[in-house]
């Protein structure tokens, strides 16, 4: 929802931006596309894992969701500079 | 006969796939509860980063009549730049609590916290001198 959110606040200042912003939106959207996608998924393993008392820590959804927020504010100092 | 060589055969546990194997080798998964609550953790502070990204690429916008333009640029890019390590100190944070819980070792200090104070303080100090300055 955060991410829809952010890519709505990018999309807004298009304008004053430019193009490049888009690549900022086209980010986001798709970060929160994955994440709604897979969440029924990783609910559905997290409710089994507390049952069983077991749950392997989600690593690789933590790593691709920090890269998604590191590659957002790299994109977003080349269009502020740019700009 | 063979069957009963499996009987009584614990099951193989599911494998917790590479990169997990890799980055978090040894001790044992913690409580189910603690694994869930660091990740919300973790989502929580890749919110406020989040925030700070939307507000670094506003600010540079919105204050155009407000501030020249080497201060904007340089207030927007101190924000992103914030953001920007906000979110990748929240994933080494992240691990480093979920080592510290698998080996049943004391939780290390959040450094992100203090990070983000002097941040935002300084950014709140550059605003403030700008304007008493004009």
């Amino acid at each position: 929802m955060a991410l829809v959110t952010v890519s709505a606040i990018f999309l807004r200042w298009l304008p004053h931006h430019g193009l490049p912003i888009l690549a900022l939106f086209t980010v986001a959207v798709t970060a929160a596309a994955t994440i709604y996608l897979t969440q029924r998924r990783r609910y559905s393993t997290s409710s089994c894992g507390i049952l069983q008392e077991k749950v392997n820590a989600e690593i690789v959804a933590v790593l691709w969701t920090a890269f998604a927020g590191v590659v957002l504010g790299i994109l977003g100092i080349a269009v502020v500079l740019a700009s | 006969m063979s069957s009963d060589l499996t009987k009584g055969a614990s099951p193989v546990p599911p494998s917790r796939g590479r990169i997990a194997e890799r980055l978090l080798p040894d001790g044992t998964e913690p409580d189910p509860r603690f694994t869930l609550a660091n990740e919300r953790t973790f989502l929580a502070w890749i919110r406020t980063s989040l925030a700070l990204l939307a507000g670094g690429i506003a600010i540079e916008a919105f204050t155009a009549d407000l501030f020249l333009e080497p201060v904007r640029k340089g207030l927007a890019v101190l924000l992103l730049l914030l953001g920007m390590m906000l979110s990748a100190g929240s994933a080494a944070r992240w691990l480093r609590v979920e080592r510290s819980m698998r080996s049943k070792a004391p939780l290390p200090l959040p450094l992100i916290v203090p990070l983000l104070a002097a941040a935002g303080a300084l950014a709140a100090a550059v605003v403030l001198v700008v304007i008493l300055w004009r």
